[in-house]
């Protein structure tokens, strides 16, 4: 049934008639605090009837303190860090355990320097920047963490507004980016318990360029040949036009095989030969870009993601796995088998002295350095083992 | 470090957030126009039912939203929630006859939307961002709005002599002034216990209304169509 304190309480308000200082405190991971709670005398409560409690627990009445008949303390020593971003409740209760006033704890740490930090621009538009929380992440109370930016011979100092709720630690400016002169960048963290502030680091734009995988992947396999497959791809469009001197790099690996293996030289050309390859098997091909030479800068940029994974696979027949952006060979092997027969020809009808050669021993000293081959790489292999 | 995070605010996931995007999209499908504009006139009976299965949703997910709402703010929230604060709307419909009725029920959504924007606000600030207490709170706000807009066209569709209710007289200064974090604490989880309650009175009070109203208007009808 409603007493006469709840009917005080709310006609008048709760915070009229008892209150706690301090209200809403922030303090540091093991700080002592003592809290006083001071009732209305209109409400004829002794200060000695009252008790606290802090997150639901009753507190002992030996760290209680009788200040006067109206007011009662209680002092709790080497606080832990806050149970809940939104403060520690602690609560000064009459003696029938109804809710007085309350005050709610805010045990943390100060922050720490944030480290890390890195930026990145998609295409010169925008930047993104990323950033780790020093020490070990964490404060315990609320942190705000502020992206600051600005030219660094002039301009003013701008902060990033676009934070992402999905990644924290990370800051996107979506526009007006000046080139080819350079930013000043850092993190300031701020807390109830006092700032840090990351080292501030120096780029241009043009340095940290990065640009979507190329477009148009294609692979596909090079007439009858076992052991290749051809690969084409599309400059990124965003940057088609500014991609002289581009970098590739391309990546497969067999479709049941999760090791995958790197051509890091493709360099500018936008196709490539795999050669080498496993006769009658998937294979699956992944290209990404680096957009070196952009507005003729001299440096690299940052890698793109890799394009999607393209399937193809070799035609059917036996080979060894080896691995090389082979402009021609394939065609070479052909053309010069032919070229061959033609000269063993004419040798038998115009040389002395040659008469045993013929195309059959080129064709039998082929596979004798096939045998061979597989004999070397049968070794290598056992010595990987 | 271990063992102190006990009670998180529970965190969005991924599929939740995608149930609430739908969610919200359905609602805004079926969502009427604010007031002050013309409402399209529907059959009685399909109208209501459509506000009485918004209701269902709306109260479904505030038993949810007062959950999630006690669990971040850590222990003792119980006791809080049960404290007296002046201001808050009571869960009571009031009226005689249907459309006082129906009035009481519009104004009274009216009267919870500037308190949920206000514990919304609040929570932002003591919350991290990513806490699924915040949208749930924003879906709560605007599928309540979308409720009042429905009652205030039925209510201009069967009551066409009536006048049109009114705006709220109490307007932000029924929000309480600034409070000091434990003050927010309590007013937020009073806010959201009347909240509930009050959805729950609309249920039952919209398919009441459903039969009595509708009932009498299709009679109506039947008659005008003989002329």
């Amino acid at each position: 049934f409603p007493s006469r304190l709840s009917l005080s309480l709310c006609l008048l308000g709760i915070n009229k008639m008892a209150g706690i200082f301090p209200q809403d405190p922030a303090l540091p991971i093991g700080s002592t605090l003592t809290a006083t709670c001071s009732v209305s005398p209109d409400l004829g409560l002794h200060a000695s009837s009252l008790f606290w409690s802090l997150n639901g627990r009753r507190l002992p009445s030996s760290s209680y303190s009788v200040l006067s008949p109206t007011a009662l303390s209680v002092t709790l020593p080497g606080l832990p860090a806050s149970r809940q971003r939104s403060g520690d409740n602690l609560v000064c209760h009459n003696h029938g355990g109804h809710v007085l006033a309350g005050s709610c704890l805010y045990i943390g740490m100060p922050p720490v320097k944030p480290v890390n930090l890195t930026c990145w621009s998609r295409n010169t538009k925008d930047l993104t920047c990323r950033w780790a929380p020093g020490g070990q992440g964490e404060t315990f109370i609320k942190t705000k963490y502020t992206l600051k930016y600005k030219l660094r011979w002039y301009g003013r100092e701008r902060e990033c507004e676009e934070y992402n709720a999905a990644q924290p630690y990370s800051c996107y400016i979506p526009r007006d980016l000046a080139l080819f002169t350079p930013y000043e960048i850092w993190v300031e963290a701020t807390n109830q318990l006092g700032s840090a502030t990351s080292d501030v680091i120096t780029l241009d734009i043009l340095d940290v360029v990065t640009t979507d995988p190329p477009s148009g992947v294609s692979v596909s396999r090079v007439g009858d040949l076992e052991d290749h497959l051809s690969v084409r791809w599309e400059s990124p469009p965003a940057l088609k036009d500014f991609l002289f001197q581009a970098k590739y790099q391309i990546r497969y690996r067999l479709e049941d095989n999760s090791d995958w293996k790197v051509m890091e030289d493709v360099g500018n050309q936008t196709s490539c030969r795999l050669a080498g390859l496993r006769p009658g098997t998937v294979y699956f091909v992944q290209v990404r870009c680096n957009p070196v030479g952009i507005f003729g800068s001299r440096r690299a940029g940052i890698w793109s993601e890799w394009s999607h994974p393209t399937a193809a696979s070799t035609p059917h027949s036996e080979r060894v796995l080896s691995g090389s952006c082979d402009s021609k060979s394939g065609d070479y092997n052909s053309t010069l088998r032919r070229e061959l027969k033609q000269f063993f020809g004419w040798v038998r009808n115009h040389a002395y002295g040659c008469g045993g050669m013929s195309i059959k021993l080129y064709d039998q000293w082929r596979v004798w350095m096939q045998k061979s081959h597989k004999t070397r790489n049968q070794v290598l292999q056992g010595d990987k083992s | 470090m271990s063992g102190h995070v006990k009670n998180m605010c529970p965190q969005l996931t991924i599929s939740q957030a995608a149930r609430t995007l739908l969610s919200l999209l359905l609602v805004a499908a079926i969502d009427s126009v604010s007031a002050g504009v013309v409402c399209r006139k529907q059959p009685c009976g399909s109208s209501l039912q459509r506000s009485l299965k918004l209701t269902k949703l709306i109260h479904k997910e505030s038993v949810d939203l007062l959950k999630t709402y006690k669990l971040s703010q850590g222990d003792m929230s119980e006791l809080f929630c049960q404290m007296s604060i002046n201001n808050v709307p009571d869960p009571n419909i009031s009226g005689l006859d249907p459309s006082e009725r129906m009035l009481s029920i519009y104004s009274h959504c009216k009267a919870f939307l500037p308190h949920l924007k206000r514990v919304t606000e609040q929570q932002t600030d003591l919350q991290p961002p990513s806490c699924s207490l915040l949208s749930k709170l924003s879906t709560a706000h605007n599928r309540t709005n979308g409720l009042a807009n429905q009652i205030n066209c039925i209510y201009q569709t069967l009551f066409p002599n009536l006048p049109i209710p009114p705006e709220p007289v109490d307007g932000p200064t029924s929000v309480p002034p600034s409070q000091n974090v434990f003050q927010q604490k309590v007013y937020g989880c009073v806010v959201l216990k009347r909240f509930k309650a009050f959805l729950s009175r609309v249920t039952r009070e919209l398919r009441t209304l459903k039969s009595q109203v509708c009932t009498r208007r299709i009679t109506f009808a039947d008659t005008n169509a003989l002329f």
